[in-house]
């Protein structure tokens, strides 16, 4: 199974230290293939707590 | 049965479709996030063949509208819902067999990885990308097998959140299985035929498979195969599978926002999780990205009208048409032509509305064109007198997918109720029927347009 794109990772988690819905996650990797982003979106909540708000957004948990 | 031969798959239909006008293709390489807005922009439905990053076509739009539904289904227009009743009237038992082609492919293990398939972001507010157009199989020791459509939302590359949030057969069976803290093993069909699609979306009651009625719609068994890694049967003809269990950790975790069918963005819920241990397929598979909320209103459609028809034939009214309006969500809003006697407008109007999902109902006489509303509204100006003609009845049964009655101000576990009216436009009783005498255009047999612009 193909790895996600560490620095992918990285940028989106920097994007999560505040309150964002999925979309902006899309929008801010916009030049990322598509499937790369879903990678990268996978291992995030394999291995990160994300929280959400009622409107949808999610950022990152303090742990 | 549809004209396409014995068991008819998915993309038989789709061939159909592109027959009858009512499917494209698109050349020209699309993201999977940019799909959805094109599907509402495409005036047919669309098949996307070049998808950026991934080899397998993405389809959307296929019942966005009654042509394109019927078109789907091989059924006239105007008889949608009296072949949707025939067909619950007689449900034929599916047929197993030992090999299907969604097998001809079978990924399993750590090969799984759903980024694989083409599954698209769809609306401004969804909490992910979305298998909208999935239809999940499963089992329960007493009641049976049973098929229902729920919304799936990448989570992991093997891991899917599953809206069980309302009442459901398929909650049911999982609720069962989570008691015992055990997992429940579940088959998601993606890219079956509209007959299966409209089967799993009826509420067929407990214990009835719907996979039965799938054959009566389609007049013969449906071909039925085993899963790889579940004891669960599936539409052997389907493009996609995802095989699995539903985790037995509650409704836990986060799930939605989506664009659900009522045309409005949902909320965040709490769900099950869907952990996939098989993808298998077609080869050259054929991803169903199911628009909301047309497409999805559009599967209910039938079942609602057959429902009505069936509901004024108990009240001894003999009926002419019936129309689920799309406003209505194919559904809320129902039109009904009959052949009226002495206060059956008002008769009619109580009938319909006691159907749970019935909200508000136009009756016209039989000479009203239903499917133009043009005409119904004609028949609203000048045959109702508000006064008189139009029916309210308050505290029925209503669904929390209605901000109008205020959910968000029920307890927990309460129930919301709503108020639903009805409209006579049936001439009135006393007023003679020479007073509606329609304009005719003088020699209008006698004259064809095509001769003279």
């Amino acid at each position: 199974m193909p790895e996600a794109d560490a620095r992918l990772v990285t940028e989106i988690l920097g994007l999560l230290r505040q309150p964002v819905f999925f979309r902006d996650v899309l929008l801010a990797a916009r030049d990322q293939p598509y499937r790369a982003i879903l990678h990268a979106w996978s291992e995030i909540r394999t291995h990160h707590a994300l929280a959400r708000d009622e409107l949808g957004r999610y950022w990152l948990e303090k742990q | 049965m549809a004209d396409g031969g014995a068991n008819e798959d998915f993309r038989t239909m789709l061939a159909r479709m592109e027959r009858d006008g009512h499917l494209r293709r698109v050349k020209k390489s699309i993201r999977p996030e940019h799909i959805t807005a094109l599907c509402g922009k495409a005036p047919t439905a669309i098949m996307c063949e070049a998808v950026a990053g991934y080899d397998i076509p993405v389809v959307g739009g296929l019942y966005w509208t009654r042509p394109r539904t019927a078109s789907a289904l091989g059924w006239r227009e105007g008889e949608l819902g009296a072949r949707f009743a025939a067909g619950v009237s007689r449900p034929i038992a599916p047929e197993t067999v030992s090999t299907g082609v969604c097998q001809e492919i079978v990924i399993t293990g750590d090969d799984v990885d759903l980024t694989a398939l083409p599954i698209p972001f769809m609306h401004e507010r969804d909490g992910g990308p979305y298998i909208s157009a999935g239809v999940a199989f499963a089992n329960d020791p007493q009641l049976g097998p049973n098929a229902g459509c729920y919304r799936l939302m990448f989570r992991t590359q093997r891991e899917l959140g599953i809206d069980l949030f309302t009442a459901s057969d398929l909650r049911r069976y999982y609720q069962a299985a989570f008691d015992k803290k055990e997992p429940l093993p579940v088959a998601v069909a993606i890219g079956v035929h509209v007959f299966e699609h409209m089967a799993a979306a009826y509420k067929a009651p407990a214990g009835l498979n719907e996979m039965h009625i799938a054959g009566g719609l389609r007049g013969e068994p449906l071909w039925m195969v085993r899963g790889k890694t579940v004891d669960v049967m599936v539409p052997a003809n389907a493009e996609i599978v995802l095989e699995g269990e539903l985790l037995p950790n509650g409704w836990t975790a986060d799930e939605g926002p989506f664009g659900e069918f009522a045309g409005m963005q949902g909320d965040l819920k709490y769900n099950p999780l869907f952990r996939v241990t098989a993808i298998t397929h077609r080869k050259n598979p054929i991803f169903y990205a199911l628009q909301m909320p047309w497409e999805n209103d559009w599967l209910n459609g039938p079942a609602t009208e057959a429902a009505c028809a069936r509901i004024l034939g108990l009240a001894g009214i003999p009926v002419a048409a019936v129309r689920a309006t799309e406003g209505g969500c194919c559904g809320w809003s129902v039109v009904a032509a009959i052949k009226k006697r002495a206060g059956e407008g008002k008769n009619a109007i109580a009938a319909l509305l006691s159907l749970p999902v019935v909200k508000q109902v136009i009756v016209t006489d039989d000479d009203i064109n239903i499917y133009n509303s043009d005409e119904v509204e004609w028949a609203v100006t000048f045959r109702c007198q508000a006064d008189k003609d139009i029916v309210i009845l308050s505290g029925m049964k209503g669904k929390h997918v209605d901000p109008s009655v205020r959910p968000w101000d029920l307890g927990p576990g309460e129930l919301p109720t709503t108020s639903k009216f009805g409209i006579d436009a049936t001439i009135p009783e006393g007023i003679p029927a020479f007073r509606y005498e329609r304009i005719v255009p003088a020699f209008q047999a006698d004259i064809r347009a095509e001769d003279y612009l």
